[in-house]
């Protein structure tokens, strides 16, 4: 598998990959890093929202 | 039964699609869905629940990013369930081969049909991009997860 890189495109053998995962409260980030020895070629990224906003309807009375 | 004094449910979902206007509004040229659009942000902007439309300042800048953002895929009527009315778009916001060597952490979603005027703001852990892939992906469409809520 060809994969593009800082370095043009590299076949995936000769990569190694990383995966850092961070959470919060409503969100969830996987960041893949490639790394040609040790240099980092390629970082790519997923944001997963967990939960959006709620936003509160408030009434007030007569 | 009672009468209970209530925001009704249907008037939730009747705000995001533009039904009521309790104030002076926009003519509006058609019945159509708003068009909108998704632009990130470096660590060191300001962008919060201030922000009225979309602004170029603190926008990344990258190979592969168009100033402006992404357009946001919105197929998926406001709902309403229970009490709660909501709305998610119906796809990720997603850049392909994008290099963002800066860190950013904000998504600015805004309506580009009226004005580019700002919609709402989603904050992640800061994150940098080199020749890869970046997206955004939405929660479950549902009244306890949905990207927009109101209850």
């Amino acid at each position: 598998m060809d994969v593009f890189t800082t370095k043009g495109i590299l076949d995936r053998s000769q990569l190694t990959v990383k995966d850092i995962v961070t959470e919060e409260d409503s969100v969830r980030v996987i960041a893949t890093e490639w790394y040609l020895g040790d240099e980092m070629v390629r970082r790519d990224v997923n944001v997963n929202i967990l939960c959006g906003q709620s936003l509160g309807a408030e009434q007030g009375s007569v | 039964m009672a009468n209970v004094q209530a925001v009704c449910n249907s008037f939730k979902s009747e705000l995001l699609t533009g039904i009521h206007a309790l104030g002076t509004t926009v003519v509006r040229a058609t019945n159509a869905v708003d068009s909108l659009k998704a632009a990130l942000y470096y660590t060191t902007a300001s962008i919060d629940s201030s922000a009225t439309v979309y602004t170029t300042t603190g926008e990344v800048v990258g190979a592969n990013y168009t100033a402006g953002g992404a357009i946001v895929s919105n197929s998926n009527p406001p709902i309403n369930s229970g009490s709660t009315a909501y709305w998610t778009p119906s796809g990720a916001f997603s850049w392909s081969t994008v290099t963002i060597s800066t860190a950013f952490d904000c998504v600015l979603i805004y309506n580009t049909t009226q004005g580019n005027r700002a919609i709402a703001t989603y904050t992640f852990t800061p994150v940098t991009v080199s020749v890869g892939n970046f997206s955004i992906n939405m929660p479950t469409n549902n009244a306890s997860t949905g990207l927009l809520r109101l209850s």
